[in-house]
């Protein structure tokens, strides 16, 4: 049997499935004592079970999230290496940042060492203002880490109480600002990512579950919980990424089709095209920070069912803002959620007050109360619809390096409409109608982040960098380099040696066992060619475990709700 | 409002080559990738990236008479790099964008009106093909077409040669040293168009001062005078001290500066082939420039030991050919064009053109009408031999955007005549750019090929 958790910021879904089936599943709040919240919702889907018949449990949070929305991390010193390129003044980050000379080159040659001096002064810098956590990154010090390790070394020598993380540890994809903050995130977040893990090991230990316990990635993969340690980052919106997963475990498999998540002050969509998640092209965007974080491409909406409607003239408004609950809930202001209690389309809430709130709109302009409650669902209807239409514009638009890249384009669109979340069921019809797709509300959508990660597949991936002409291997997940010492080092070559990381990644990991299949997802080979002559090859390699979900859920099974 | 920012269309071809070794290869903009993707230059709020999209047969068409037909000349690869092109002029006349970089491969400014196969590694002209698109979606009439490649931009002269409505000025090596072998200073434009062509030719070993002279005292007080609508650069980079190719000694630096001063609203790659030392910085600098960025922090890394001292006999032949451009440029429109090119009723030159790439070598015959209330028709008799014996003879017919009542008849009836006499010829041509209308007669088969473009607007 598996356990899925979700702990959300509010609540603290978890699921119990047993062969594809949901056994039992509840939601508990989540309170300040996390500890104890696991426990009520460990007991509440436990019931009756003997905990060694668990196989393995996978958990989802928001909690890195939070503390990143919320700004509640300790500060972080930045030492950076910019080189050329840009004007520094660019590289102005919300914290100390000490710039230090030294250049690397695109190859990962060194083109100017580091001096000495700059380094020390920055230290000196970070010593004073009392910071002790510092991230270092160097421009393409994914192709060459030389310099990175020289400032860590040094800052080791006198400070050894530091927490210092390097930037080609963190992301080795090309983009220095995203390498940057990735790091200062990843930096931040560390110690109290570290208090989340030791309470989720806690309750587990009190409740004697001793299976695997993994954690969910933006990305939609898992990795073990102990070995996420040093990358918290990774772990940054593994809720939608659950929700996700958890649609895709309830749907038909190879479906085209948006989910549309339908909360109280935002709507988040997310695609899944012919049955696999949309993978977003670039890092996530954390709050504005542009990351290098592996994310499931998901788009929030500010509108939702708490959003407050106002009469604007003849015309009625959506303001993206919530200032309470909704009017027929006791809330002070006209909502979405009162349209859809006028209509019939919601239980929630006390249908005077619904109409009350439709009369407050529709009087100053002289309309029903029913035509006030229509406008209102077209008014939600066309800004998520929109935006829906937007999201697939938008991946069409996606930028292609090669030709047979930009011959497959094609245009593709959802025939389903996939609603979870509390508003989703009163909107769903209306919705799909516009985008001419079938409404679906799947069984147990309430929980489908818990379902999601539940059913998530633990994923590794390795992409190697070889350079035959200078002999050098690089390894973007792990920030390793080596020589290449074989004089025919080619493309089968590189493939077979990028398998033997993957391997030694998994078993780093306690995965061996869970290799399976492995894909080839990049294969490219540039001839290195100086004056006619070839003189090398550049060689990029990607191999990873197959993705995708473990189960699609079928129904049955009962429920606990607290 | 009009938005701030610059686009740009980044497509590299990573599996497109010539051939496995030659310079236009897959791996020619690989570094630049690195160093602009490192750099996070497509994420700056002032940069937009855009995806390539295709262009059609029909825009080609309506700029080249390709032999047989156009698509036994263009691969995928040339679509696209043409079709980006067009994809950000779109763009730019729309608003979207405030300028444009196409940073594309294949380059096209060796690629002439008619075309038998590949020349100085090029195909279709993307500029070209960008000029004809926005005249006929958009109405624009007068464009500048400013070429900084090492090489003489001599498809782009050829096919606006007798253009009155675009100001070719192309700097290059002096064609005595370097392919093309042509783009000297009497190079003017045909009787129709005199002086909206202008080569300066430049001896080996010129550096950014040379660069600066020529763009503050020719290109710029000339494009003032010219008044276009659209500026497009050739942005070629084998001016670069270190380019294999070429023999100048200008840095990325010069070029980001070069393009601050035109502020083209599309800049195009051209060529460029030292892929490692010049394209990663001068590809970042002039895509810096256009967005208004400070480049004065992009350096190469061996520019300190570089030697940039400039001959001071040869800067003085530059300003001499400098001062005869102007002089002429400011007497063009009293300039006793009979005199030069004599009267009747066709002007009439005789052209060799030889096909680097392909071994193909090219005799052509081409007459402008000259016509007194438009730029003309133009005839051209060509005929292709390939070396083993293959010959292609082509009859083309070129109707220009603005072409008079009176020419367009007349063009119209000696296509007619030709498809119908069958004699001398294997292909009978037509480009009738007021109608957006091509015609192609393939006599052996007797078979004819038509294609319209949407009508403007659509």
């Amino acid at each position: 049997m598996y356990i899925g958790l979700d702990v959300g910021g509010t609540y603290t879904d978890a699921v119990l499935l047993e062969k594809g089936q949901v056994k039992s599943w509840t939601k508990v709040p989540t309170r300040e004592d996390l500890l104890n919240s696991l426990l009520e919702a460990f007991d509440a889907i436990m019931r009756g079970v003997p905990p060694d018949l668990i196989e393995r449990v996978v958990l989802s949070t928001t909690m890195i999230t939070n503390l990143i929305a919320e700004k509640k991390y300790d500060p972080v010193g930045l030492i950076l290496l910019p080189g050329p390129g840009l004007n520094h003044s660019h590289y102005r980050f919300d914290t100390e940042s000490c710039l230090v000379g030294g250049v690397i080159d695109y190859r990962g040659r060194e083109v100017v060492p580091v001096p000495k001096g700059d380094i020390d002064s920055s230290i000196r810098t970070l010593a004073g203002l009392k910071y002790k956590k510092v991230a270092v990154v160097g421009k393409f010090s994914s192709r060459n880490n030389k310099h990175e390790k020289e400032v860590c070394r040094r800052i080791q020598e006198s400070h050894i109480d530091w927490q210092v993380e390097m930037g080609h540890e963190v992301a080795g994809q090309l983009n220095f600002p995203r390498r940057v903050m990735s790091t200062l995130l990843n930096c931040a977040t560390r110690d109290k990512y570290q208090f989340f893990v030791q309470s989720v090991l806690v309750a587990l230990n009190s409740r004697d579950i001793n299976c695997p316990v993994y954690i969910l990635k933006a990305d939609g993969g898992t990795m073990p919980l102990k070995s996420s340690l040093s990358s918290p980052v990774e772990t940054i919106f593994s809720g939608p990424a659950a929700s996700i997963l958890g649609v895709q475990a309830l749907i038909p498999p190879g479906e085209t089709a948006v989910i549309v998540d339908i909360g109280g002050t935002t709507t988040d969509l997310a695609l899944i095209l012919g049955g696999q998640p949309l993978l977003a092209s670039k890092g996530a965007d954390v709050f504005g920070h542009m990351t290098h974080i592996n994310a499931l491409a998901v788009k929030s909406v500010p509108v939702g069912g708490d959003s407050v409607v106002e009469s604007v003239g003849k015309e009625l408004i959506l303001l993206s803002e919530r200032v309470g609950p909704p009017y027929c809930m006791g809330g002070p202001m006209p909502t979405p959620t009162d349209a859809l209690k006028v209509l019939g389309l919601t239980k929630l809430g006390d249908m005077k007050k619904a109409r009350e709130a439709m009369k407050i709109l529709g009087d100053p302009l002289g309309i029903e109360t029913w035509e006030v409650a229509a406008r209102i669902m077209m008014l939600v209807n066309d800004t998520i619809t929109s935006e829906i239409k937007n999201m697939f514009e938008k991946w069409e638009q996606e930028p292609a390096y090669r030709v047979w890249e930009v011959l497959q384009k094609k245009k593709v669109r959802p025939n389903t409409v996939v609603g979870v979340g509390g508003a989703a069921s009163g909107f769903m019809t209306m919705i799909a109608a516009t985008l001419d797709c079938y409404p679906v509300i799947p069984p147990y959508a309430r929980v489908a982040n818990a379902i999601g990660a539940a059913v998530a597949r633990p994923t590794l991936q390795v992409s190697l960098r070889a350079d035959t002409e200078q002999g050098i291997y690089t390894l973007l997940e792990e920030g390793y380099q080596g020589p290449i010492e074989d004089k025919s080092f080619n493309e089968d070559k590189a493939l077979q040696l990028a398998e033997k990381w993957l391997l030694k990644r998994a078993t780093k990991y306690g995965l061996e066992n869970d290799i399976g299949e492995v894909e080839v997802t990049r294969r490219e080979v540039f001839n290195m060619v100086r004056d006619w002559v070839t003189s090398g090859k550049l060689i990029d390699v990607s191999v990873q475990t197959k993705r995708g979900i473990l189960h699609y859920i079928g129904t049955g099974g009962g429920n606990i709700e607290k | 409002m009009k938005s701030k920012k610059t686009g740009v269309i980044f497509f590299p071809a990573f599996d497109w080559a010539i051939s496995p070794t030659h310079p236009e290869r897959e791996e020619r903009l690989l570094y630049t990738r690195d160093q602009i993707f490192e750099e996070g230059l497509m994420d700056l709020p002032q940069i937009a990236e855009y995806p390539p999209k295709l262009a059609t047969i029909h825009d080609i068409a309506r700029v080249h008479f390709c032999v047989p037909r156009v698509q036994s000349q263009v691969t995928e690869a040339h679509l696209i790099a043409a079709g980006a092109t067009l994809s950000l002029g779109d763009s730019i006349i729309q608003g979207e964008i405030k300028n444009g970089f196409s940073i594309v491969r294949p380059p096209g400014h060796h690629a002439m009106r008619v075309v038998h196969g590949n020349r100085g590694f090029c195909n279709i002209n993307n500029e070209a093909v960008l000029v004809d698109y926005l005249r006929r979606q958009y109405g624009i009439r007068r464009v500048a077409i400013v070429d900084s490649d090492v090489h003489h931009g001599d498809g782009t002269q050829e096919i606006f040669y007798h253009d009155p409505d675009v100001l070719f000025i192309s700097f290059h090596q002096d064609g005595r040293t370097i392919f093309p072998g042509t783009g000297f200073a009497h190079e003017l434009g045909g009787p129709q168009a005199y002086a909206t062509t202008i080569n300066i030719p430049l001896p080996p070993g010129m550096t950014d001062n040379t660069f600066h002279y020529i763009t503050d005292n020719l290109v710029l007080p000339l494009i003032n005078d010219f008044k276009p609508d659209f500026i497009i650069n050739s942005a070629g980079q084998d001016n670069h001290y270190t380019d294999p190719l070429g023999s100048m000694k200008f840095t990325a630096r010069g070029y980001a500066e070069f393009t601050r001063k035109l502020n083209p609203h599309l800049a195009v790659l051209e060529g460029g082939y030292a892929i490692e030392t010049a394209l990663p910085y001068i590809n970042m600098s002039i895509l810096m420039a256009l967005a208004g960025i400070d480049y004065s922090n992009v350096r190469e890394p061996d520019i300190d030991s570089f030697n940039f001292k400039e001959n001071p006999d040869r800067f003085a032949q530059v300003q001499k050919t400098v001062e005869g451009l102007l002089d002429i440029w400011s007497r063009r429109d009293k300039t006793d064009i009979e005199k030069i090119f004599g009267t009747g009723k066709f002007y009439q030159r005789k052209k060799q053109i030889y096909y680097d790439t392909d071994y193909i070598e090219e005799e052509q015959f081409e007459k402008v009408r000259l016509c007194g209330s438009c730029p003309g028709y133009m005839i051209i008799e060509s005929r292709a031999d390939r070396g083993y014996g293959q010959t292609a003879r082509v009859f083309a017919l070129s109707i220009p955007f603005n072409a008079c009542q009176e020419c367009h008849t007349e063009a119209y009836d000696l296509y007619e005549e030709a498809v119908k006499n069958k004699k001398g010829f294997d292909f009978v041509k037509m480009q009738d750019k007021s109608t957006d209308t091509c015609l192609s007669y393939d006599i052996n088969k007797g078979q004819e090929w038509k294609s319209e473009g949407p009508r403007p607007g659509v």
